[in-house]
């Protein structure tokens, strides 16, 4: 018993020097750095310690309030029920008797998967070019069917740049959803809808009583995996507006980058990074609390 | 047992590791004796890659001890990767930087003082022959970096456009910019005035806004008996917003700028090209993109295009005096060398070849300069350019100040907020911008 003790031990070890040297050692440099007003012009010479200063002024600067409403609206929580809506129609869909007949299933598959093998860079270049004013393929399609008269600059619009945005995220990530969603699907034992269907019920009866609670393990850990991918991204939003039109879709992401690399101020950003992960931290304790402590559990 | 197993392991791979560097140690000699040549690492950032690949070719041939390696950088890159790297002391030997980088650079460390290699070995006609040495130089008087080419923006039009919407000569004002792009729009259905609206942190709006004040005598940041301060009050920055705002707002500039923040964004150039856009403004360097698009979808005919200077741009210094500069990375091993590169790169051929988009910062090669009728505008907007003096020698950061303004500018003109709101608070934020770089 001492012995296989030791064996992990001493198994786990090279693992644990690597997670603590590429994962602990940045995060506490990360948060000493944030106590300092560090530059990059001083990165040789190193910054002075000036406490809690930083955050201080990160939390009463009157644009944190946006930055907040913008990750946690607009980039993460819109995004992620727009994604998880999404992939369950497109699941539900691929999964219909009739797609099987007509055997288009393993089609759908393949073009499900072409947004999701389509590096973020690529799909908003893409993107970019479709929602373009005035010479997109988007404006052009929707003028020549005469639905708006005048081009849409719907990425410098402020009523249509969210949506743009949200529609660029949502493109390139709802596969993986649509998939996983279609995996569970397909897992829904077939007796119980017989069963049901004997007792009458009805196909919407059958989707809330049957359906949708086979798929809801499924639908939270990709609804919590899918929170912590958006909320810290920074492609998509600074490739697509560059935070702009003015600040009106500047995330926490993209703070950090015009902080860190536009004003130089790396203290400034590794307290808004520090920030962040604090309240992914809060989001990873409800993640364990719901999905991991369960899954250790079984394991175990 | 299983002790016995990791000990056997540990034992395999120290003794693999002690063999390799014992091998290892072994070979270096004999590398060393190989790379014999000093290998030097060129970061060059602009398009002609080719073209100064062949310059370096020849500049090897004639000094067959050195050896260059050519990087490239986007500019927009550039600045905060190369102090990246001067911080763990992994720097090209010479590199490619705008002319306001070099003070900053220097007083960071980031790039050897010139002085020593100066005076050993003058470089063209010596030091008086340059311009800009001002932004060259630190504030501890030493200088960071040799001046390589120079330019300024101008004011760009289709003639065609111009005839067909009936306007005589060129605006020469501001208000009069304004009415002839109300002209053209009313009269051809074409964009008037094309300018990039966009608010990205490196956006051309912060050489607008700025063209603009200074062509009002005022300024950003003013300097008075070595004190900085911010030279424009609220009614100037927002007159400034409302006069571009109204572009947008009328219509002859369409709101789809509000998404093209680059001087030589494909949609200006394309456009000026393709003759959907009448009035541009842009360096020399995207002008001729935008002539060599013409001429690409019209071969044969004359490009209808002409230059000229930015509203009030003789009158007063209305432009900004801009170019790039080569500088020597302070932990570079082979300073001698990387001089001797700064000076061929300096040479009269090289303007003349490989480098034919820019023109020299030497005021004996400048006056050579054939700039042809196109680029007259240039020319003579040129000898009205300032530098960016105060801008560069204050304690305001030039990039925090440059992102700032693009963001209140953006947010008025896209109408995130009100153009009061936005005036206020760009002059709060540059307030607070200290010393502390």
């Amino acid at each position: 018993m001492r012995g296989d003790r030791l064996f992990i031990t001493v198994m786990l070890g090279p693992a644990l020097i690597i997670l603590a040297l590429f994962y602990l050692w940045p995060m506490v440099e990360n948060l000493r750095v944030s106590f300092t007003d560090l530059t990059l012009l001083r990165l040789r010479v190193g910054g002075q310690w000036i406490g809690l200063a930083n955050y201080e002024e990160f939390l009463t600067s009157p644009e944190t309030g946006r930055l907040m409403m913008n990750t946690f609206i607009w980039l993460t929580a819109i995004s992620v029920a727009v994604r998880l809506l999404l992939g369950l129609a497109i699941a539900l869909i691929v999964n219909t008797p009739l797609v099987r007949h007509l055997k288009l299933a393993t089609i759908a598959r393949i073009a499900i998967l072409v947004p999701w093998a389509t590096p973020p860079v690529v799909a908003i270049i893409i993107w970019r070019w479709l929602l373009e004013a005035p010479d997109g393929a988007l404006n052009t399609v929707l003028v020549t069917l005469g639905i708006i008269d005048t081009p849409i600059a719907f990425l410098s619009d402020l009523r249509t740049v969210w949506p743009s945005v949200i529609a660029i995220v949502v493109w390139n990530t709802v596969p993986l959803i649509a998939l996983s969603l279609l995996a569970s699907l397909q897992a829904v034992p077939a007796d119980l809808y017989e069963a049901a269907e004997l007792d009458g019920a009805s196909r919407s009866a059958k989707f809330w009583h049957i359906t949708l609670p086979f798929l809801k393990p499924t639908m939270v850990v990709l609804g919590l995996t899918s929170v912590f991918w958006t909320f810290n991204n920074f492609v998509y939003v600074w490739l697509a507006t560059g935070a702009g039109p003015g600040t009106f879709t500047n995330v926490l992401a993209t703070e950090i980058y015009i902080r860190s690399f536009v004003d130089f101020r790396l203290g400034y950003g590794a307290a808004i990074g520090i920030v962040m992960a604090l309240i992914m931290a809060v989001f990873g304790y409800f993640y364990f609390r719901m999905i991991g402590r369960r899954q250790i559990e079984e394991v175990l | 047992m299983i002790w016995k197993h990791v000990t056997a392991c540990l034992g395999i791979s120290l003794g693999s590791a002690m063999a390799a560097l014992m091998a290892g140690a072994a070979v270096m000699p004999g590398i060393a004796q190989a790379a014999d040549p000093v290998t030097l690492t060129f970061r060059f950032n602009d398009p002609e890659q080719k073209e100064m690949r062949a310059a370096l070719d020849a500049f090897e041939k004639a000094n067959p001890g050195i050896k260059i390696n050519l990087e490239r950088m986007a500019w927009k890159d550039a600045r905060d990767q190369f102090l990246r790297e001067a911080a763990v002391g992994e720097t090209p030997d010479v590199v490619h930087i705008a002319f306001v980088w070099a003070k900053e650079m220097g007083e960071a460390g980031a790039l050897a003082p010139l002085d020593a290699l100066i005076k050993a070995s003058p470089p063209g006609k010596g030091l008086g022959d340059f311009i800009a040495m001002d932004l060259a130089t630190g504030k501890d008087g030493k200088i960071y970096a040799l001046p390589w080419t120079t330019d300024t923006w101008a004011m760009v039009y289709r003639t065609d456009l111009l005839d067909q919407a009936g306007v005589k000569g060129l605006p020469a004002t501001w208000d009069e910019l304004r009415q002839v792009s109300r002209d053209v729009h009313a009269k051809t259905g074409k964009t008037g005035f094309g300018f990039p609206a966009g608010s990205a942190s490196s956006g051309s709006l912060w050489f607008l806004a700025n063209y603009n004040w200074w062509s009002n005598g005022k300024a950003l940041v003013v300097e008075k008996d070595n004190k900085f301060s911010v030279g424009v009050d609220k009614a100037d920055v927002a007159g400034t917003m409302n006069y571009f705002k109204s572009y947008l707002d009328d219509g002859d500039t369409p709101k789809s700028m509000l998404g093209v923040s680059d001087w030589a964004d494909p949609v200006i150039i394309r456009g000026l090209a393709d003759g959907s856009i009448a009035i541009g403004i842009m360096p020399p360097a995207s002008f001729r993109e935008a002539i060599n698009a013409y001429t690409a979808a019209n071969p044969g005919k004359a490009a209808p295009f002409t230059s000229g200077p930015v509203p009030k741009g003789t009158t007063v210094g209305t432009s900004h005096l801009g170019g790039r500069m080569l500088g020597i990375s302070a932990t570079s091993k082979h300073p001698q060398e990387a001089w001797k590169l700064v000076q061929f790169l300096n040479d009269a051929s090289i303007f003349t070849g490989a480098y034919k988009s820019q023109f020299p910062a030497q005021r004996s090669l400048l006056q050579s300069v054939d700039f042809g009728p196109e680029l007259k505008g240039f020319a003579e907007q040129l000898t009205h350019a300032r530098t960016w003096g105060p801008y560069a020698d204050g304690p305001y950061a030039m990039g925090s100040m440059w992102n700032l303004t693009g963001r209140a500018f953006g947010a008025a003109l896209s109408g995130q907020t009100s153009v009061d709101a936005a005036a206020g608070d760009l002059l709060t934020q540059v307030g607070k911008l200290n010393a502390g770089r």
